[in-house]
């Protein structure tokens, strides 16, 4: 990749961790349980993102970014108030934030009128609960502010990809600037190293800022030049570094240079007013300073914490671990073969090298994990914008965001999730007039959830909203030809007829959700993981859709069976147990399919190698053994196969990828033995069978 | 790039001057050297100051051999970037008092 494209991918990653430590921030700020370090990072993070776009010349990223850091710089020296208005504001800033700085990634254009009329509310609660307008105040004192800037730059800031005319523009902002150009150490034409740096420029702003406000622009080349800042405005001209100040009592204080870093711009060095000049201000400008200092040594230490890897790096690794699994498994069936006794050294060996592999295979998924926090990051603010659009008063509550799940995971479940949180406000939750009238608070709430439950991570999204209207939904599913009219559905059947394509209850097609293809599609996302997805519901208080997924897509612990001299892999989390079916209990049902009776129930059987059509023969079942599945939403069912191998973990080598799709397998494997082994789709199995029963069971219960 | 009309050899900036760009415009200059040269920089989009740097040395390895150095049709980004930078575009350019 060209260096500059690089540079800005970084740049945008980096942005978007600064955009969701921002949100987070002003979540805490809303929510009463901010900190000084809260507003310091809020603030930090809009910074960078303006230094970074200032680089790469997003000129109304910067503009915007600007607007929005002033404005949380009064909030930190404590001239704003943070009035719900006031973080309302910030949070929509937020937001429009985030959008310059995606319309800039890709490209892309904003809403500038959105934009432009954020820039005027701020401009106006600045005014407000500010006695004095904030930047371009004209100094009481001085009559024409003006700073010299010595500026030099070095090699590497050009190596780094900064750029004078970048820096010198940005200065410009704060005031009209004089560039002169010192030259005299330019070398010989043919001497000129053109990556060199040979120039210095002497600038003149007038400007009546802080000096830290120049500094700021330069913040981010400092190491990389040489700077000078003097400040033209006549004697007493602030305080400059290493400035020692006695007062009356003897007290004295020397000034720290400016430190490179922001939060010290709360308490700017003030130019020129002389009462600050006095002892008694000083120790407050001091403490600042050092409190900063340490600040930066802590966030330099968490930086360093934390690598950065391509991943295509990481999955090339798992590629590899995931081979590694085959071979190992390669390696005990040769010693199986060869005769080796269990306790000999070899065998022995072979079992450790087994929990190593394991092992470094978990440790290599964990590098893949990632805490769920990035997805829920971006709900509030989905839940802010919905709420707004369907007049509803809506809270999001997230818990559990640390729980880790596995990247592929972590990116795909972003627009399920999305999906489902846009119903539970648009459907779940009624308006405020009517959640009042039924005697709840006016604003709905919206739960997101997720957790570790066996080997799986679980997600839910409730709300404590109406419900789902059953009646309505049988109506429209009678209505749409989904079901039969005289169908005896129980409440969870008739909840679960919302996944069914095609299927809204939303009476208007609003924008948010309702065009009768949002379930359908979640569920489908879901299911393309391998997950469960399913909702129960109570009326008038509220619906929970509950998600269960697996926590990685690359390998998946397995029984392996044998039908009909096929090996076939069954994921162990679908087996609920497995047994040796007997004659007496097996009842024949409508000629192909049978029932297993089993703990006071009957499960349908479903011979695994016929379903797949392997053979037309059905296997007699009391020479069969059988596992109890469930598929999803509970559905169970009797898979009978010829024998069971064993369990074994299998890395997952995608069939679509690989062949193409083919329904009742959900992927392959590679065997120990070098051969390819399919990996059963329980769900689609047991679905198949559930539907082809459906018609003759309700007479069958009727008969008993 | 090049075209030699009347004796003095013809040099187009390219769009944008930049870090990456430096070397190969040095080496453009260097290649000219001795001859009366016109820069055009009418394509110029944005200039950085490495190549500011090679343009400065380039004007005064001209004066010292005495040749002409003019600059044409300069862009207005690129004239705007100079006004930023401090330098006048005259001082990019060389021309011998007398007529040799």
């Amino acid at each position: 990749m060209d260096p500059m494209a690089a540079i800005r991918e970084t740049f945008f990653q980096e942005c978007e961790e600064q955009l969701a430590a921002l949100e987070a921030g002003l979540i805490l700020m809303e929510s009463g349980a901010a900190e000084a370090e809260t507003v310091n990072a809020v603030f930090r993070a809009v910074h960078s993102i303006k230094g970074g776009a200032g680089i790469f010349a997003l000129d109304a990223l910067v503009r915007f970014a600007h607007v929005f850091e002033t404005a949380l710089d009064q909030v930190r020296s404590g001239t704003l108030a943070t009035t719900q208005a006031v973080l309302n504001l910030l949070l929509r800033a937020a937001d429009a934030l985030a959008d310059l700085v995606r319309a800039a990634r890709e490209n892309g254009t904003v809403d500038e009128a959105r934009t432009a009329a954020l820039v005027v509310e701020f401009t106006q609660i600045s005014t407000h609960g500010h006695e004095q307008p904030p930047t371009p105040a004209p100094a009481p004192p001085a009559a024409s502010p003006a700073w010299h800037i010595s500026f030099t730059p070095a090699a590497s800031l050009y190596a780094k990809a900064n750029e004078t005319a970048l820096l010198l523009r940005e200065l410009r902002r704060l005031g009209p600037i004089e560039a002169t150009l010192d030259s005299s150490r330019l070398p010989e034409l043919s001497e000129l190293d053109p990556e060199g740096a040979y120039l210095t420029w002497n600038i003149t702003l007038a400007a009546d800022c802080t000096e830290l406000a120049i500094r700021n622009v330069f913040e981010f080349v400092e190491d990389d030049c040489q700077l000078t800042i003097t400040s033209a405005t006549p004697p007493e001209p602030g305080l400059k570094p290493g400035d020692v100040i006695t007062g009356d009592n003897g007290f004295s204080f020397e000034f720290f240079p400016p430190p490179v870093f922001d939060e010290e711009e709360a308490v700017p060095p003030p130019p020129v007013e002389p009462e600050h000049h006095e002892p008694p201000a000083t120790p407050l400008a001091r403490q600042n300073p050092v409190e900063t200092m340490a600040a930066k040594a802590e966030s330099a230490a968490a930086v360093s914490a934390t690598i950065r890897v391509d991943l295509d790096r990481v999955d090339r690794m798992i590629d590899l671990v995931g081979e590694l699994v085959i071979n190992e498994a390669m390696l005990s069936q040769r010693v199986l073969e060869a005769g080796i006794a269990r306790a000999s050294g070899v065998a022995m060996a072979l079992e450790e090298l087994e929990h190593l592999t394991r092992e470094i295979q978990d440790s290599v998924m964990a590098i893949r994990a990632q805490p769920v926090r990035s997805v829920f990051q971006r709900m509030p603010r989905l839940v802010r914008e919905v709420a707004a659009q369907t007049g509803k008063q809506a809270r999001l509550v997230t818990e559990g965001e640390g729980t880790e799940v596995d990247k592929t995971v972590i990116e795909r479940i972003a627009d399920p999730l999305t999906h489902m949180i846009r119903n539970a406000i648009d459907h779940g939750l009624e308006s405020p007039e009517k959640r009042i009238a039924a005697g709840k608070p006016a604003e709905g709430l919206v739960r997101l959830t997720a957790l570790h439950r066996s080997g799986r991570i679980v997600l839910e999204v409730s709300d404590d909203g109406a419900g789902i209207n059953r009646a309505r939904v049988k109506e429209k599913a009678i209505a749409n030809g989904l079901i039969a009219p005289d169908a005896a559905l129980t409440d969870d059947e008739i909840d679960n007829l919302i996944f069914l394509p095609g299927f809204s209850t939303a009476s208007t097609v609003s924008d948010i959700s309702g065009r009768g293809v949002g379930m359908d599609v979640v569920r489908q996302s879901v299911v393309a993981l391998g997950g469960r997805i399913s909702i129960s519901s109570r009326p008038g208080q509220g619906s929970t859709f509950t998600l269960s997924l697996p926590l990685t897509l690359a390998v998946l612990d397995g029984m392996v069976i044998s039908a009909r001299g096929h090996t076939l892999i069954i994921p162990l989390g679908a087996i609920v147990e497995t047994l040796k079916p007997k004659a007496a209990d097996v009842f024949p049902l409508d000629g192909e399919i049978n029932l297993i009776h089993l703990r006071g129930g009957y499960v349908p059987m479903v011979d695994i190698a016929a379903s797949l059509g392997y053979c037309d023969e059905l296997i007699e079942p009391n020479q069969s053994v059988a596992l109890l599945v469930e598929g999803e939403s509970g559905m169970r069912a009797v898979l009978l196969a010829d024998a069971i191998h064993g369990q074994r973990q299998v890395v997952i080598k995608s069939l679509e990828a690989n062949y193409r799709a083919i329904p009742g397998i959900a992927a392959s494997t590679v065997m120990g033995d070098g051969s390819v082994a399919l990996i059963l789709d329980v769900d689609a199995v047991v679905k198949t069978t559930r539907s082809e029963l459906n018609r003759s069971e309700s007479s069958l219960l009727e008969a008993r | 790039m090049e075209n030699t009309h009347s004796g003095t050899a013809t040099l187009a900036l390219p769009p944008i001057l930049d870090l990456t760009a430096a070397a190969a415009v040095l080496e453009n200059f260097l290649t000219r050297r001795g001859k009366p040269l016109s820069v055009n920089a009418a394509e110029v989009q944005r200039l950085g100051g490495q190549c500011l740097q090679v343009l400065l040395c380039a004007r005064a390895a001209w004066a010292a051999d005495e040749q002409e150095l003019r600059l044409d049709s300069c862009s207005e980004e690129f004239l705007a970037a100079l006004d930023l930078l401090g330098v006048p575009p005259k001082i990019l350019t060389y021309c011998k008092e007398m007529p040799a």
